[in-house]
């Protein structure tokens, strides 16, 4: 073994035997210091010749490079074991709940009116709006409901103590048709409209609240029949609740501002207490709608002769419940936050 | 509409069953609503007679009996109803039997002691009547053997028929049974009354004025008289068909006229001749003339209103009801009978101002076959004499038939653009030669009808086009394509998006979203209301929904009252809707309440209760998704009197009025009994959704930020977001101010800590810069009464 290995192997051992960092700057004096084992190797230096001079010059260069790189190593390992001896005191139980942070649910039906809106939007209608408090003109009488026409007593009407005018008495809007007058009063044809607001009937039972949600379609166009409508009405469902297999069944019935006028009910079974459509005997209205009546056209300053519409309206609180399984319509309205929880929407949904 | 199958088949001759003929009926718009079914509903019931009656040994209102049925099988049965009797034929349940009413299932059981097997049934336990008092008695004549079901006028099944309003004709069981047949479900069976051989002139003198509007009204009233008749119990199977249509019997007579009615839809009125005083005037009402309807309910009259009157009171509202004075009773041998045409606006008004309802009103003012009113009065005449003996006058009639109506043309083209499809014209023209339409003329383009009378909902050629449709089937339409129209910037959809979109945020600041009624109670909306007077519902369905909400606080505050109620300790909703005010306002509001525990109670943080800057917050979300910037902002210390008046603000949006915000007043917990701490906001959504934010032009950011702190003091009361907004004008350098601290020295004093963030775009800023905009600062709070804090 020679001297510079020799030198070599006894500082690795000092540094082997270090185990703190403190004890670290006495064995770098130990090595480099004025006495130290450098130092008493590079003393041999003087008297030798040019030549093994420079060799063991260089040896013990390498030697000395190596040692401080085993130092600097043994400084970061001891430097981490003693910082980790510190963080283990700093314990926290990571099974600990978190920081609360509350979010809201959406409201079902403001979700589903949403999904309505889109898919009305894709075909081609425009959204439109109209006052809550209507008269007897728009909500009736423009859509050939005449004065003492059976059906008004049908809509079990909320009256309000506005005084009546030339437009008759004030009520609450029993459907939302009066948009449709609206709408053709303030636009030429062709043209097609949406609306979808709250509409009030004085009737309150399991199926029945004072208050409910409805969304209705109309379009006034030069080429537009019965036939458009029933693909209409099949393609918005389809595409609503997403069933491609989806059935449906139109059946006629009577509405004064349409003519032929249908119902259209849904096709499903019950299986597993769940609702599958498109299958089984079973048959659910859905959606009121029909060729708009002359009348109506007429009211709404369009010549039936030139143009003729299609029209239909959906209750939203049926399409919710039917989608989305939320049972009774009464808790739509109560914003019960059990009700919230179950049935309400994720707030980016 | 409810009848028996085999009452339809009285008037169709079909091989269909009961729910084929049903489903029939759906598919051409007269919608079955259910179908009763005798085997289904009458499984495990059978008809007995009583043996024996013994009093039960333990109770003294009971009875056990002996019964048995046709095949004289014996049971012992537990009775209370007080009119069992040896020999009484009736209903029994048995074990295992589903009892109509309630639905439970019968089982054996032990009453005091004594096993019953099985249970003998009143009206309403069968839920054919209300009637509970007594078990059902059945004529002695009925063979035990019978079904049940045909005891009750089950006869075949039940069809109950929802029949809209324009399809007067299908009030009747030969008006469905016509229908039915021309939708090809089998064969029309007509039964018309044969010619009537009379024995006597007409021998009550009538007055009717023959012009103006008592002729425009009733254009024909026709009335026969018959004699010496015996008003009996009615034959079984006009008791049967009544109460498959849910009737109950009351005279042979009686139940005839309904019977007629219900069958042909011709409305008949019948008067004990005996009872009406000296001549008989069709006439209107004199004002407030009295008149007592037939269930004794007393009424005043109006002038327009049409009756028929004796010398001395009012007999019957023509078209509506009759009178208690003169109702047929079993002592009844000398009847009047009554047919007329009514104008269906008339009848419908009258009936509305007296609010009486009757199946004659509703066939009336869903118009009636015009011609059927002499015919009528023969068909009946038969029906009469046949089963209750007598004789009869000649008819004397009044007035005139109505003119038959207009003809109704229709057009190939309009069929075809109606239906949207090619609609073959000779099968159209089939389905309405089916219905009785009778072609007058026609041509390749287009043809006229006669329309049948007893198609009063048959007018414009848009009705042909719906009759031909639901004949042919609305199964066979095919579908059309739409043509593809593609939607521009739609204003209304894109504010309906935003607000929702707004829902999603205040949802994620942690409300839920809640959908309350637009009505309130009448104390609520006085509180809540700011401007104008509420608006009151005439009809409301209940004292606490009687007034248009005119702010959409008090619903929120009543469910999360409800919610608090429940249990949560805290509640945090919103709503986005109208409220209304002052006879028409209408205006869309955002408000938002939190209740209670500020958030839930956990380790991390110290319990609190919600406090007015935590509804701020929700407030600035919301200001900030709408784009408005601070600057655009201001707060005043006021608010409507429902709020505490010193934690509570009104916010303004470019100087008007957008909402307010704080702590609700005490009162207002008292007056919804809630004790935990209420706050709120309320803003106006137009506002928000209109407000045109400016666009900041964009500049890179890269020079250093340089920040300063200042600690104040203030002598006096100041409104610290006053100071945050005034320093942001101070100097363009300034881009941000925070208040990091804020604090009562003493009652008198305040201390504010200000954090003032300085940047430029082009440039490092240097010392000599803080220190221009540190004496601005300085110099600006002193003209507002403060100071640097000494340290």
């Amino acid at each position: 073994m020679t001297e510079t290995e020799k030198l070599l192997a006894s500082c690795l051992s000092e540094i082997e035997k270090c185990d703190s960092l403190k004890k670290i700057e006495a064995i770098k004096n130990v090595i480099f210091g004025k006495n130290g084992k450098i130092t008493q190797v590079m003393d041999k230096l003087r008297g030798l010749d040019q030549e093994d001079k420079r060799k063991l010059g260089a040896e013990i260069n390498s030697v000395k490079n190596e040692i401080t790189r085993q130092l600097n190593l043994k400084y970061s390992r001891l430097e981490l074991k003693e910082l980790n001896k510190k963080l283990g005191s700093e314990f926290v139980d990571v099974s600990a709940p978190a920081r609360p942070r509350s979010f809201g649910k959406i409201h079902p039906l403001t979700k589903v009116s949403e999904e309505i809106a889109d898919i009305l939007s894709y075909y081609g209608f425009v959204c439109a709006d109209g006052p809550d408090l209507e008269n007897e003109y728009y909500n009736f009488t423009a859509l050939n409901m005449p004065d003492h026409h059976p059906a008004r007593t049908m809509h079990d009407t909320f009256y309000i103590n506005t005084p009546s005018d030339e437009k008759g008495r004030h009520l609450l809007r029993t459907h939302t048709s009066p948009v449709q007058i609206h709408s053709m009063l303030a636009n030429t044809p062709p043209y097609r409209f949406f609306s979808i607001g709250r509409v009030y009937r004085s009737d309150s039972d399991a199926t029945h609240t004072p208050m409910f949600t409805q969304v209705e379609g109309i379009m006034v166009e030069k080429n537009v029949g019965f036939a458009h409508l029933k693909w209409l009405i099949t393609n918005f469902l389809k595409k609503f609740f997403a069933a491609k297999d989806l059935s449906i069944r139109l059946r006629p019935s009577f509405f004064p501002f349409t003519e032929p006028s249908a119902e259209v009910d849904l096709n499903y079974e019950v299986k597993n207490g769940e609702m599958a459509f498109g299958r089984g005997d079973k048959w659910l209205e859905v959606c009121g709608c029909g060729v708009v009546h002359p009348n109506v056209l007429r009211y709404g300053n369009v010549d039936p002769e030139k143009y003729q519409g299609i029209a239909f309206g959906f209750g939203v609180e049926r399409l919710t419940s039917l989608k989305y399984g939320v049972p009774d319509l009464r808790e739509y309205f109560e914003s019960g936050d059990r009700w919230k929880s179950t049935f309400g929407f994720h707030h980016v949904s | 509409m409810r009848f028996s199958f085999n009452w339809l088949k009285r008037h169709l001759a079909t091989d269909l069953g009961i729910h084929q003929i049903a489903d029939r009926l759906t598919s051409i718009g007269l919608e079955v609503e259910s179908i009763l079914d005798p085997e289904e509903i009458f499984k495990n019931f059978k008809l007995v007679q009583v043996e024996t009656v013994e009093k039960h040994p333990d109770a003294d209102r009971l009875n056990v009996c002996g019964i048995k049925d046709a095949r004289g099988q014996k049971a012992r049965i537990v009775c209370g109803a007080k009119n069992v009797r040896v020999g009484l034929k009736t209903i029994l349940a048995m074990p295992g039997a589903v009892i109509p009413s309630s639905h439970e299932v019968l089982k054996k059981s032990k009453i005091r002691g004594i096993e019953s097997e099985g249970m003998m049934c009143s009206p309403a336990e069968l839920a054919i009547s209300s009637d509970k008092g007594a078990i059902i008695e059945l004529d002695n004549e009925v063979d035990l053997a019978t079904s049940v079901g045909e005891v009750l006028g089950y006869g075949g099944g039940i069809i109950d028929v929802s029949v809209t309003p324009n399809r007067g004709d299908c009030l009747s069981v030969r008006g469905i049974a016509r229908d039915l047949a021309a939708a090809g479900a089998g064969d029309f069976i007509s039964s018309d009354a044969k010619p009537f051989k009379d024995s006597f002139k007409f021998p009550l003198e009538v007055e009717y004025e023959r012009s103006g509007s008592c002729s425009q009204y009733a254009p024909i009233i026709a009335f026969r008289v018959i004699r010496n008749l015996k008003n009996g119990r009615s034959p079984q199977w006009i008791k049967s068909f009544l109460q498959s249509a849910g009737a109950n019997s009351v005279s042979a007579v009686v139940d005839m006229a309904n019977w007629w009615m219900m069958d042909s839809g011709r409305p008949l009125h019948i008067y004990d001749l005996k009872k009406i005083k000296g001549h008989l005037s069709v006439r209107f009402a004199k004002h407030r003339e009295k008149f007592v309807d037939l269930k004794n309910v007393e009424h005043h009259l109006h002038q327009d209103m049409l009756i028929a009157a004796d010398a001395e009171s009012t007999l019957c509202v023509l078209g509506i009801m009759g009178g208690a004075k003169v109702a047929c009773d079993e002592n009844t041998t000398d009847i009047l009978i009554e047919s007329a045409v009514f104008d269906p606006i008339f009848i419908s008004r009258t009936g509305t101002l007296l609010n009486l309802t009757s199946d004659s009103r509703a066939m009336f003012e869903r118009g009636i076959d015009e011609a059927s009113c002499v015919p009528g009065i023969e068909g009946i005449t038969r029906l009469i004499l046949d089963n209750c003996g007598g004789e009869a006058s000649k008819i004397f009639v009044a007035g005139r038939e109505p003119q038959q109506k207009q003809a109704v043309t229709l057009r190939k083209e309009k069929l075809l653009s109606i239906c949207g499809y090619d609609v073959d014209w000779a099968s159209a023209k089939a389905a309405l030669k089916k219905l009785g339409l009778r072609e007058i003329k026609s041509s390749v383009a287009e043809a006229t009808y006669a329309v049948p009378r007893w198609r009063s909902d048959i007018n414009i050629e848009e009705d042909l086009v719906e009759e031909i449709l639901r004949i042919t089937g609305y199964d066979s339409v095919p579908v059309k394509r739409m043509e593809d129209v593609f939607v521009g910037h739609d204003k209304i959809l894109h504010e309906r998006k935003r607000l929702t979109e707004a829902s999603r945020l205040l949802a994620s600041c942690g409300l839920s979203e809640a959908i309350t009624y637009s009505f309130t109670k009448e104390s609520y909306a006085e509180v809540f209301l700011e401007d104008g007077k509420p608006i009151y519902l005439i009809n409301p369905i209940s004292a606490d929904l009687n007034v248009m909400r005119p702010s959409l606080l008090p619903n929120l505050l009543l469910a999360a009252k409800r919610s608090l109620n429940y249990g949560q300790a805290g509640v945090k909703i919103f709503e986005i809707g109208n409220v209304f005010y002052d006879s028409c306002a209408q205006e869309r509001r955002i408000a938002g309440l939190r209740a209670g525990s500020a958030h839930d109670r956990n380790w991390l943080q110290n319990s609190r209760s919600v406090d007015t800057f935590d509804i701020k917050a929700d407030i600035f979300a919301l200001l900030d998704f709408f784009g408005v910037k601070l600057k655009n902002i201001a707060i005043e210390p006021v608010a409507p009197p429902y709020y505490h008046p010193s934690r509570s603000g009104s916010i303004l949006l470019r100087k008007k009025k957008l909402g307010h915000f704080g702590e609700l007043h005490p009162k207002i917990n008292k007056l919804f009994g809630i004790s935990e701490s209420l706050v709120c906001f309320e803003l106006q959504a137009a506002a928000l959704l209109d407000h045109k934010g400016e666009k900041t032009p964009y500049a890179p950011k890269v020079f250093p930020k340089i920040v300063r702190d200042f600690a104040f003091v203030f002598k006096s009361k100041v409104a610290v977001g006053n100071i945050v907004n005034a320093l942001y004008k101070l100097d363009p350098l300034i881009c941000e101010v925070d208040i990091f601290d804020y604090f009562k020295l003493d009652d008198a004093q305040n201390s504010i800590g200000v954090s003032v963030t300085l940047e430029a775009v082009d440039r490092t800023l240097t010392e000599d810069d803080a220190k221009g905009v540190s004496e601005k600062i300085l110099k600006y709070i002193k003209t507002v009464g403060g100071e640097l804090r000494a340290k």
